[in-house]
């Protein structure tokens, strides 16, 4: 087991952080799909509005590579499928009936999956559809089915407010988790990273000589782009893989059992939530399930929910669905009122910031904070706050410019495709860029150019 | 408060697209943000952003300016009163000082911002905070006797020449206020140099009294004698070394205290506003090049170079200068490293110009001015160096 001390990041004092217990949820009447939330994949729908499926049934394939398939999280019928601006699919819904057949498989057993031949348990994998859990960096795109990756990396937790704590959803899985590691380590012939933080004392009591890496530091010390980067040797090992805990856990299920795994533990904060928890509840389930009956009901401004964290989520309408890799649902204020009058000379005792100008690096409570943007957007002012914060030492702010200049030998040279999409360095920005997103961009970019 | 908030929803109308007065919206959003912050939210991830924001970060400049301008108009009227013969108590003194440093004021603010808001419209941005900071500094690096047409010309040069024909505030690669400094200098030396300038002198007389010697510290250390010395002719001039710490002396308006300019850098350092490596390696680099000049003069050279390094700290504005303007995020270096040196050459910069170069006294402004135009040349140099380090990921 490495330890690894890491340096920079920040960590958010936020209210509402989801208590360490768990209610399990009902089924509910319909579960969806959001193809449009899946990064580098463009889908294809494969079904119609009133068609009959079962859970597992694949509902949409990925047009550049018709071999990754995203299955239904439940069976019944096709409810509806909802179409944002420019045809995107924004959702496929499906109303569930009561007997819910499913697509199954033949088990592995440990023993057969230790003979198995590597292709044979990528074919069985992308069979599946769960193949599009695999994750390649750095571009965090679908990983590639016809290449060996460098390694396979695990991500327990995430310090991002917030996500849920690995010992809920690992509680009683150990085996399962275990049997996961074994997939991966034919996947990698070998190369398996598994890393959490080492405050996670009873995890780690737990999994003992399972985790690889213990590391100390604030968020995104957990990445694993953040892992990739403070142990690579050869510029080959920036093309790990990677796949978080849950999802390593839907996927050992389904080769162990041949059945699809439909339930996940959620993590449900926020400033707007009167009792942050977790919850287990299905894959795909209503946002308005999981936030029935826990809103805070003094707060009568407009909310936010964000799937995702706070940082690198993506906000849906309280009427959608949890996304295929969403673990969890953040509620916080929109934020569009105007500010205190005289806002910025007071001495904000409750502001929150990662710089020093407010009185609230004094106070040790968790704060609230909503989505106003806090400040107008104005030029760089070569805070370097940007370049201090990033956990994967990019001078952002050179970086950006040189991306925005159309210089992209430069921004590469400057490490833009090490960043992790972790949002800080947008975050710190006193003069409101969108540095992340642009970086983002120029990413996606060159992920296109390289297919 | 409400009243304030009606006034501007009322108004709003008026200037936004299409209507009345729409080309002075950024003007408008100026003054309705200095009451209350937008209602802006986030359109992309994160969604959740920092509470510190431009204005936040500018105006603690201002308000670590503050004091210098308290201090500044008491030591206007002050050295007006002492130099004039009139009684020196605190009130009348107050007076003489608001007298001249508000006009001064006035006109950088209204002819600065009239700039602004001329180029914001054209351009079509939002009026930068940084252009507050800027106001604040120049007058303060004047001279009080500086007729009003000229501070009114010098922060049009300043703004226009030094920052927006750059493209405005972060792209300019020099010190606004430093740049419009330096532009009276050289444009009207008539104005900006001798002895005479620092002193006001009241009620129509055109010379000091006779116990009166009106010349600056600086001065006098550049005219001493090879044998005498520079800290007897300070105290012969009557300013002990108190004196020349808190700043009461002849001088620009706000230059003159390195106290305050001491205590206005760390309230900066602590806030996380200023960069502590510039100012710091600024300070060394007095220390160290004054007390290398020691080492090398001869017996037989200017007194001035035989000055007790620490005494550079105190006379003139070079700790005013350290702690406001080479710490200018935009136009100082970027890299941490390269702020060391940064600072470093601009102290060592100031004693140089100022032991060896009699025609300019006060070396400070122009060190930093010098050291802006490097600045790039430093950042590319460790960031080469950095990315050197990287591993890379092509
Ligand atoms: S560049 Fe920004 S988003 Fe990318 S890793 Fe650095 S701080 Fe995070
Ligand atoms: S945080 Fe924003 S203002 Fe500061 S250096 Fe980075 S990009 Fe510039």
């Amino acid at each position: 087991m490495k330890h690894l001390q890491l340096p920079k990041g920040f960590n958010f004092a936020l209210q509402g952080r989801p208590e360490e217990e768990i209610d399990i949820l009902g089924r509910p009447d319909r579960v969806g799909l959001l193809p449009e939330q899946i990064a580098f994949v463009k889908p294809r729908l494969l079904v119609r509005p009133g068609d009959p499926v079962r859970i597992g049934s694949p509902l949409i394939e990925d047009k550049r590579n018709p071999a990754i398939k995203f299955p239904s999280p439940g069976g019944g019928r096709v409810a509806e499928i909802n179409f944002g601006p420019r045809r995107v699919i924004k959702e496929v819904v499906i109303e569930l009936d009561e007997q819910e057949d499913a697509v199954t498989f033949d088990a592995l057993t440990a023993d057969q999956l230790d003979q198995i031949d590597r292709q044979d348990l990528v074919q069985r994998i992308i069979d599946s559809g769960l193949w599009a859990l695999l994750r390649r960096l750095p571009y965090r795109d679908v990983a590639p089915v016809d290449r060996t990756p460098p390694a396979i990396l695990v991500n327990l937790d995430n310090k991002q407010p917030f996500m849920p704590a690995p010992s809920l959803y690992l509680e009683g899985r150990t085996d399962l988790f275990e049997y996961g590691l074994a997939v991966l380590n034919k996947l990698a012939q070998g190369r398996v990273f598994v890393g959490t933080a080492a405050s996670q004392g009873a995890l780690l009591e737990s999994l003992r000589e399972l985790v690889t890496h213990v590391y100390t530091g604030a968020y995104p010390a957990d990445d694993p782009g953040v892992l990739v980067y403070r142990t690579k040797r050869k510029p080959a090992d920036n093309h790990a893989w990677y796949i978080q805990g849950q999802d390593l856990l839907m996927l050992a299920h389904l080769l162990k059992t041949g059945q699809y795994a439909t339930r996940r533990v959620y993590a449900l904060g926020g400033a707007c939530v009167s009792r942050p928890m977790h919850l287990g509840a299905r894959l795909g389930a209503p946002l308005a399930q999981l936030m029935d009956g826990r809103l805070d009901s003094g707060y009568a401004g407009d909310r936010r929910c964000i799937q995702g964290g706070v940082l690198t989520g993506f906000a849906t309408p309280p009427s959608s669905y949890m996304g295929l890799f969403e673990t969890a649902l953040t509620l916080v204020p929109e934020g569009n009122v105007k500010g205190a009058f005289l806002g910025f000379v007071r001495p904000g005792f409750d502001r929150p910031t990662y710089s020093r100008t407010f009185l609230s690096r004094l106070n040790r409570s968790n704060l609230k904070m909503d989505c106003n943007k806090n400040g107008g957007d104005r030029a760089c002012i070569a805070c370097f706050a940007c370049a201090d914060v990033c956990p994967v030492d990019i001078l952002v702010h050179f970086t950006y410019k040189a991306v925005l200049a159309d210089e992209i030998e430069d921004a590469l040279r400057h490490g833009l495709l090490d960043c992790v999409e972790c949002g800080l360095c947008s975050y710190v920005c006193p003069s409101k860029i969108e540095l992340m997103e642009t970086l983002k961009q120029a990413r996606a970019e060159l992920q296109k150019e390289q297919i | 408060m409400k009243v304030v908030k009606r006034f501007f929803d009322s108004n709003r109308q008026h200037f936004v697209e299409g209507g009345r007065f729409a080309s002075l919206y950024a003007l408008f959003e100026a003054i309705e943000t200095i009451f209350f912050a937008p209602d802006t939210v986030t359109r992309t991830s994160p969604n959740v952003r920092d509470s510190l924001d431009v204005k936040r970060f500018m105006t603690l400049v201002i308000v670590a300016l503050l004091p210098h301008y308290a201090f500044g108009v008491y030591n206007v009227g002050y050295q007006s009163h002492l130099a004039s013969g009139v009684s020196t108590s605190l009130l009348p003194v107050i007076l003489t000082g608001l007298s001249a440093v508000v006009p001064m004021v006035i006109v950088t603010y209204v002819v600065g911002l009239a700039w602004e808001v001329l180029f914001a419209a054209v351009r079509k941005h939002e009026i930068s905070e940084g252009l507050f900071v800027s106001c604040a500094l120049f007058p303060l690096t004047l001279p009080p006797t500086i007729p009003l047409w000229q501070v009114a010309l010098g922060i049009s040069f300043g703004v226009v020449i030094g920052k927006e024909i750059f493209g405005g505030t972060g792209r300019n690669f020099l010190n606004p206020a430093l740049t419009a400094r330096a532009f009276l200098y050289f444009a009207y030396p008539a104005q900006s140099s001798g002895d005479a300038i620092w002193t006001l002198l009241r009620d129509g007389r055109s010379a000091p009294v006779d116990t009166f010697t009106g010349a600056t510290p600086l001065s006098l250390a550049a005219s001493t004698g090879s044998d005498q010395t520079v800290a007897g002719q300070l105290a012969e001039a009557g300013f002990s070394n108190g004196d020349l710490f808190l700043g009461l002396y002849p001088g620009s308006i706000g230059g003159t205290s390195t106290l305050l300019a001491l205590a206005g850098a760390a309230f900066l350092v602590i806030l996380g506003i200023a960069n502590y490596r510039i100012i710091v390696g600024g300070m060394l680099g007095v220390v160290l090049t004054g007390g290398m000049i020691n080492l090398l003069a001869g017996p037989q050279a200017a007194a001035f170079l035989h000055l007790n390094p620490l005494h550079h700290l105190t006379i003139g504005g070079v700790m005013f200068g350290l702690a406001y303007m080479a710490t200018d995020p935009v136009s100082a270096t970027h890299m941490p490293g390269a702020k060391w040196v940064f600072g470093f050459m601009i102290g060592m910069l100031t004693v140089v110009i100022r032991v060896f170069n009699p025609a300019f006294p006060e070396g400070v402004g122009l060190a930093i001015i010098f050291m802006n135009v490097f600045a790039p040349l430093l950042d590319h140099l460790e960031v080469q160096l950095r990315l050197r380090r990287r591993i890379p990921n092509i």
